[in-house]
């Protein structure tokens, strides 16, 4: 059976929703950057793109490109909660969902026929109801697989709307360059072409031994690939949220450069917090610790260390990171400081032996409850009393619901 | 570039059928008219529900906020 599958993709999803709350922003070149005070372009306006501004660039690569770019801090309660309403209107045609991130989610509407029309026409109900619900519009890919359903929604940006029916796919592949292909990156894109291999077509003609040769394992799906074959399902939120976590983590860009140990190691303690707070919450505790510092150069590097035993509080957490940077010695001012958890497991740790650390973690029982009641960091340590308070920015994992919501 | 307030104000609102709609605001010593609101969205803090509403009075834009606990109103930025 002929599988229908839509991805749908949220045009400049972060600078639409910006337009949408300020009218003044409305058909003007505008971005959304990580911060207030600095940061990388996270989601540039349409009328941005035109003058050459794109997504990673920094500040001022920004105002270069374009001088009278506004500039709008990232606001992500604004953008998750605009996916959230965006999730509700997807599940009334398919309960077969997969946010694939914030702004993009492919839908299972094989059989949705007698109910909602065909997928042409289920689409366009798509995006009348987005638009009417959020005044946002969205690109959408319809095919018979999730591979060629994202093809079909890059092809035409923005409020787009492609077909790619399967007796139409060996002719859009044909001359479609292979890193068109979602999965395909600059390195794949390099070692194909060391071969001889630009287009899809070139890829799925390229005899399946010499990919395997070359790829391993890979080399099979990439013959998929060329052929526009992808059995993969789509897996709703559901079941992705039983997915166990594997790391928890949080960063920070500083508002300034930092040298000053005593700064970065409160930073590092604010982010244990966090990260501590996500833990418990999910009944994990993980047994490595990674800290991740990044330059004011932007070289970028992460050290971890293994512990004996699994960790959940943000003070044991704190004191590996610090350890770790104390060993590290930075050579540099900081720009981003990262602390994460790994090697989680669930509902592993017990009841501590010794007296202080039941102590320890009955008053973390008591802040967690009172920072439930009241919000984050109603009760925390002296030390975070002049924490920094800027804005998070949401990682590509985000999820509306589940561990990955936070 | 907005302006940072956070303090109570009073608001005029709509609560019709699950959804509200605020139509009118006390700051300042003067009652603003809200003409659009433009966007509005759900944070939490702690157990308390929080609805932000991004207002347009056609002069300027607001946020303005209601605590679902406490059932007050606050503005918390002007530009």
């Amino acid at each position: 059976m002929t599988r229908n599958i839509l991805h749908l993709d949220m045009n400049a999803f972060f600078a639409s929703v910006e337009q949408r709350a300020n009218p003044a922003l409305r058909g003007k070149p505008m971005a959304v950057i990580g911060s207030k005070h600095r940061g990388v372009i996270l989601s540039p306006s349409y009328e941005a793109r035109a003058f050459g501004v794109k997504t990673g660039m920094t500040y001022g690569e920004a105002k270069q490109a374009c001088p009278d770019i506004t500039m709008v801090p990232a606001d992500s309660a604004k953008y998750s909660h605009a996916c959230e309403t965006l999730m509700e209107v997807w599940k009334d045609f398919t309960p077969l969902v997969e946010m694939f991130s914030i702004d993009e989610a492919f839908l299972d509407v094989t059989g949705c026929d007698a109910l909602f029309g065909d997928p042409v026409r289920i689409a366009i109900r798509i995006k009348e109801r987005v638009w009417n619900e959020t005044r946002l519009t969205c690109s959408i890919g319809i095919g018979p697989n999730k591979l060629l359903a994202k093809l079909g929604s890059d092809m035409q940006k923005p409020d787009g709307l492609v077909l790619i029916s399967p007796d139409d796919v060996a002719d859009v592949l044909e001359d479609m360059p292979v890193k068109e292909i979602c999965g395909i990156g600059p390195n794949l894109t390099r070692h194909l072409a060391a071969m001889g291999i630009f287009t899809c077509g070139e890829l799925g003609r390229a005899p399946l031994q010499q990919l395997i040769t070359k790829f391993g394992i890979v080399g099979e799906r990439l013959h998929d690939m060329g052929l526009g074959r992808d059995d993969d399902p789509v897996i709703p939120l559901a079941i992705q949220d039983e997915e166990e976590a594997k790391s928890m983590g949080h960063s920070m860009t500083l508002d300034v450069d930092c040298s000053d140990i005593i700064m970065i190691e409160r930073h590092i303690l604010q982010l244990s917090e966090k990260v501590g707070r996500r833990l418990r919450r999910g009944s994990y505790s993980g047994r490595t610790v990674s800290l991740t510092l990044r330059y004011a150069d932007f070289h970028t590097f992460t050290k971890q260390r293994r512990l004996r035993h699994g960790v959940n509080h943000g003070l044991d957490i704190h004191a590996t990171a610090v350890a770790l940077l104390h060993e590290i010695q930075p050579k540099q001012a900081i720009r981003l400081v990262g602390v994460s958890v790994s090697g989680l497991e669930r509902n592993a740790t017990q009841m501590p032996l010794f007296e202080d650390e039941r102590k320890k973690k009955f008053i973390s029982e008591a802040m967690d409850d009172i920072n439930d009641q009241h919000g984050e960091f109603t009760v925390t340590w002296g030390t975070l009393a002049h924490r920094n308070h800027h804005e998070r920015i949401i990682s590509p994992a985000w999820r509306p619901t589940g561990d990955r919501q936070y | 570039m907005p302006i940072e307030i956070d303090e109570p104000i009073n608001v005029g609102a709509v609560f019709s059928r699950g959804a509200i709609k605020p139509v009118w605001f006390s700051w300042n010593g003067r009652q603003i008219r809200i003409r659009e609101v433009t966007f509005s969205w759900k944070t939490q803090e702690g157990s308390a529900g929080l609805l932000h509403f991004s207002v347009a009075d056609g002069q300027g834009l607001y946020e303005i906020v209601y605590n679902m606990t406490t059932m007050g109103w606050r503005i918390l930025n002007a530009e």
